[in-house]
């Protein structure tokens, strides 16, 4: 009796262990890969959490009289320092978020083609330059080579 | 049962490697779905495991003498709760002890961690179940507590009563010192499992610190407590009147606490300026490797010590292991270098970073002085063909001027600045202290205290001291100058504000009590006689006189008993009985010292033996100073370490961070 119940609570468990795997798709679509632990922005909010713990530190242990002043003047510049280092790196992150970065991109890419636009279609009869990529010439009529 | 039992172990096996394999490849794939497939294995390995102690339980419980584990640690008069811890008294359940116990951290990992760390938990329980599949192996093909008594024609065979638990464990302090122990040692696999984790998928910063930081304390304080329990057992029961005899046991358990101790330092230094991160990861690593260590020391019978296990098979399977862990960790540490760079450099040699550091170094030295004395009898038996044991002396001669360095940091050290200290700064912190110890040292030195190392130790216990307590006064009376709040409102909240650093102090305060335990040993004086009733025996300033020997009989032993009556400077303390057991299941004798404990110190009585030709009891009394300051120290120890768990404002703060929901989403674009 004892071998059976055993063998049940293995059986019950081998399943346990595997649904994940067998799943259907939909079911975890969205869960297919590890979301990441610590994105950039949160490392660096990380780090000015224990700076700003070092500088009240700094300034708590100052207060009791621990730290003579020019060491504690001398250490508070360089926290700010770090501080606004940390500060500044934050907000260059914060400028290029992710979607931003897309958009970024597609805007360049689509200035890129219209600039190339601007020499690719030139009029090889009177010399025009056409703005946008057309099939004849806006000035003189002139049939124009497709270009992809 | 014994067949319950076996599916239990070899399930559970088969779980953990499916756990390992399913880990590792799942964080190579970063899949979630083959991982979140590893964290169940991890709580299926858990559920068999239990079934598995739970089966060998049961047989211990019904005095199921089939299974030769059962038979050989048990009998049937032995009391319920003396049973029950039967399942860790010899190697075969240890071992699946030590399983069981790592499946349960393992499976809590899991939990804990269901929606954090994401990235590193596959390949933490890769390296989690990693150890599970070594440990039910081992329990399976070397140390199977299931298997059954045969005789030699292979019929089953069931002895009438079992051989007992060995006495000398059939003693309070010794029902929870060897789970406390094992707790400390299987502990140290989380935050080595981390580490490996962050080297694998490169989370080098101190992600992976803050996220241990609580499982490295944890295993840690355990272990710290084990040895103190050790050692109070060894007090009570050996009765050889002291607490610690550098056998190679205790000596396995010291190691990784040592290597801990040290790695629990140094995580502040990287939390705090990004420094030392090979070091760390490389402690870490130390730390596990010696639990590991430990438990073959323990368990392998390779060393002979007090503890006496039985040569056994389980030594290769082990040695192997430990190659395995070295070579990993290693050639992980090694590929990772690149990506260890420190973010700051060392501004100062007086700062509280290199505090850290020179205790790091000191203790690690210790490690080394005293691992060199365990395996010492080892090398020199491979060497030259025969065993040199290293005496007390050595350990003595090395450790306690170590000792006494890391007394002194433990006071200095948080007088440092961290980055630099000016001398200005110096003589402002350390004027006080400095003068306290200096009149505490004047004075024990016209008292008449002339070894040189207690006096030492007693003068750095009260710079140390004084250092501790002028933190908190310190910094209690600037909370109320800016907060305005009474002087305890103060105290308290300062506490609670970061409880890291002062649970810590506490633990500091806990240490300072242990080293004047200490030093009471430069002290002791001992006597012994042969005794009979009516005769006396003077030790120091204490008077026995035997009133009475009388001897009786229980179910699970038959007694020798002596009642002393005692005066001290010729007034009268009352009576002490100490016992000499004889135990019938195991055919082995016991002492039962008897004890009267102060704080100034402990008288000590041993009923040692019986003359055969006289009768007479042999009596051996000490008188040990401040061996209660020990315990209490280890008290303290224990409670600074449980303040240190408390979550403080600081950390919460960082954890609701960590949590953010958003930072999960931002993920899918990165």
């Amino acid at each position: 009796m004892p071998v059976v119940i055993a063998l049940l609570i293995t059986a019950s468990l081998l399943v346990f262990v595997a649904y994940p795997l067998l799943a259907g798709e939909e079911a975890s679509a969205h869960l297919s890969t590890l979301p990441v632990d610590v994105t950039p922005q949160v490392d660096l909010k990380n780090r000015r959490l224990v700076l700003y713990e070092n500088m009240r530190d700094l300034e708590f242990e100052y207060q009791a009289g621990k730290i003579a002043q020019e060491d504690y003047e001398a250490l508070r510049e360089e926290y700010t320092a770090h501080a606004a280092r940390l500060m500044a790196a934050s907000q260059g992150l914060l400028r290029t978020s992710p979607e931003d970065a897309l958009i970024e991109q597609e805007v360049a890419r689509r200035r890129n083609r219209r600039r190339q636009a601007t020499t690719d279609y030139v009029c090889p009869k009177c010399g025009y330059e056409n703005p946008l990529p057309v099939k004849f010439c806006g000035e003189c009529g002139q049939k124009l080579k497709s270009r992809s | 049962m014994n067949q319950l039992g076996s599916i239990g172990l070899i399930a559970g096996f088969a779980f953990a490697l499916y756990g390992s394999v399913a880990g590792a490849v799942g964080g190579k794939l970063r899949s979630l779905r083959v991982t979140r497939s590893a964290e169940r294995a991890v709580l299926a390995f858990t559920v068999m495991i239990t079934v598995a102690v739970a089966a060998l339980e049961y047989l211990i419980l019904t005095d199921d003498f089939h299974g030769a584990y059962v038979a050989s640690h048990s009998n049937r008069d032995l009391p319920l709760y003396y049973k029950i811890p039967v399942l860790w008294a010899g190697q075969e359940g240890s071992l699946l002890f030590w399983t069981w116990l790592l499946s349960l951290y393992s499976a809590l990992v899991v939990w804990l961690n269901r929606k954090k760390n994401r990235q590193l938990m596959p390949y933490v329980v890769a390296v989690l179940m990693g150890t599970g599949v070594f440990f039910s192996l081992v329990t399976l093909l070397a140390a199977n507590p299931f298997s059954e008594l045969s005789l030699a024609n292979g019929a089953a065979f069931r002895p009438p009563d079992g051989n007992g638990l060995n006495p000398a464990l059939q003693y309070p302090s010794m029902v929870i010192h060897p789970p406390m122990l094992y707790l400390g040692y299987v502990g140290m696999v989380v935050p080595y499992a981390f580490a490996m984790a962050a080297l694998l998928t490169r989370q080098l910063g101190d992600h992976w610190i803050r996220a241990t930081r609580r499982w490295t304390i944890v295993p840690w304080m355990f272990l710290g407590f084990g040895i103190c329990l050790g050692g109070h057992w060894a007090y009570d029961v050996l009765g050889w009147g002291g607490y610690w005899a550098w056998d190679p046991v205790e000596n396995a358990s010291l190691l990784p606490w040592l290597a801990g101790t040290a790695f629990l330092h140094s995580v502040l230094v990287q939390e705090k300026r990004g420094m030392l991160k090979v070091w760390n990861i490389a402690l870490v690593m130390t730390t596990f490797f010696l639990s590991i260590f430990g438990t073959f020391l323990t368990r392998s019978g390779i060393v002979s010590s007090v503890h006496a296990f039985a040569q056994s098979s389980i030594g290769p399977y082990f040695a192997i292991f430990l190659a395995i862990i070295v070579f990993f960790s290693l050639t992980l540490l090694f590929l990772r270098l690149d990506a260890l760079k420190s973010e700051n450099r060392l501004d100062s040699v007086i700062s509280r970073e290199s505090g850290f550091l020179f205790n790091n170094w000191v203790l690690m030295a210790a490690v080394f002085a005293v691992l060199w004395g365990t395996v010492f009898p080892i090398i020199s038996k491979a060497v030259e063909n025969q065993t040199v044991t290293v005496g007390a002396s050595f350990y003595n001669k090395t450790t306690v001027p170590m000792g006494l360095l890391l007394l002194f940091l433990t006071g200095a050290g948080p007088l440092l600045a961290w980055r630099k200290t000016s001398f200005q700064s110096l003589k402002r912190n350390f004027a006080v202290p400095l003068a306290a110890a200096g009149v505490v040292g004047i004075t024990l030195f016209f008292a008449g205290i002339r070894n040189l190392y207690a006096w030492m130790s007693l003068f750095l216990s009260a710079f140390v001291a004084t250092c501790v307590l002028s933190e908190f006064y310190r910094g209690a009376r600037t909370r109320q100058k800016f907060c305005r709040e009474s002087f305890i409102w103060a105290l308290y909240n300062l506490t609670m504000r970061n409880t890291r650093r002062y649970g810590g102090y506490i633990v500091h305060l806990g240490l300072v009590l242990l080293f004047v335990g200490f030093s009471g040993l430069a002290f002791k004086s001992e006597g012994k006689a042969l005794m009979q009733e009516g005769d006396l025996l003077r030790v120091k300033n204490y008077l026995l006189r035997c009133e009475s020997l009388t001897s009786g009989d229980t179910p699970n032993y038959t007694y020798l008993r002596a009642s002393l009556s005692v005066l001290k400077d010729g007034r009268a303390l009352g009576t002490v009985e100490p016992e000499r057991r004889f135990y019938k299941a195991s055919q082995q004798p016991i002492t039962h010292v008897a004890l009267r404990s102060s704080l100034a110190e402990d008288l000590y009585t041993v009923l040692a033996g019986q003359d055969p030709e006289s009768g007479k009891a042999v009596i051996q009394v000490f008188v040990n100073p401040l061996v209660a300051w020990v315990w209490l120290g280890g008290i303290v120890m224990l409670l600074g370490t449980l303040l240190v768990l408390v979550p403080s404002r600081v950390d919460r703060e960082m954890d609701l961070l960590q949590a953010q929901p958003q930072a999960a989403e931002e993920t899918q674009w990165l």
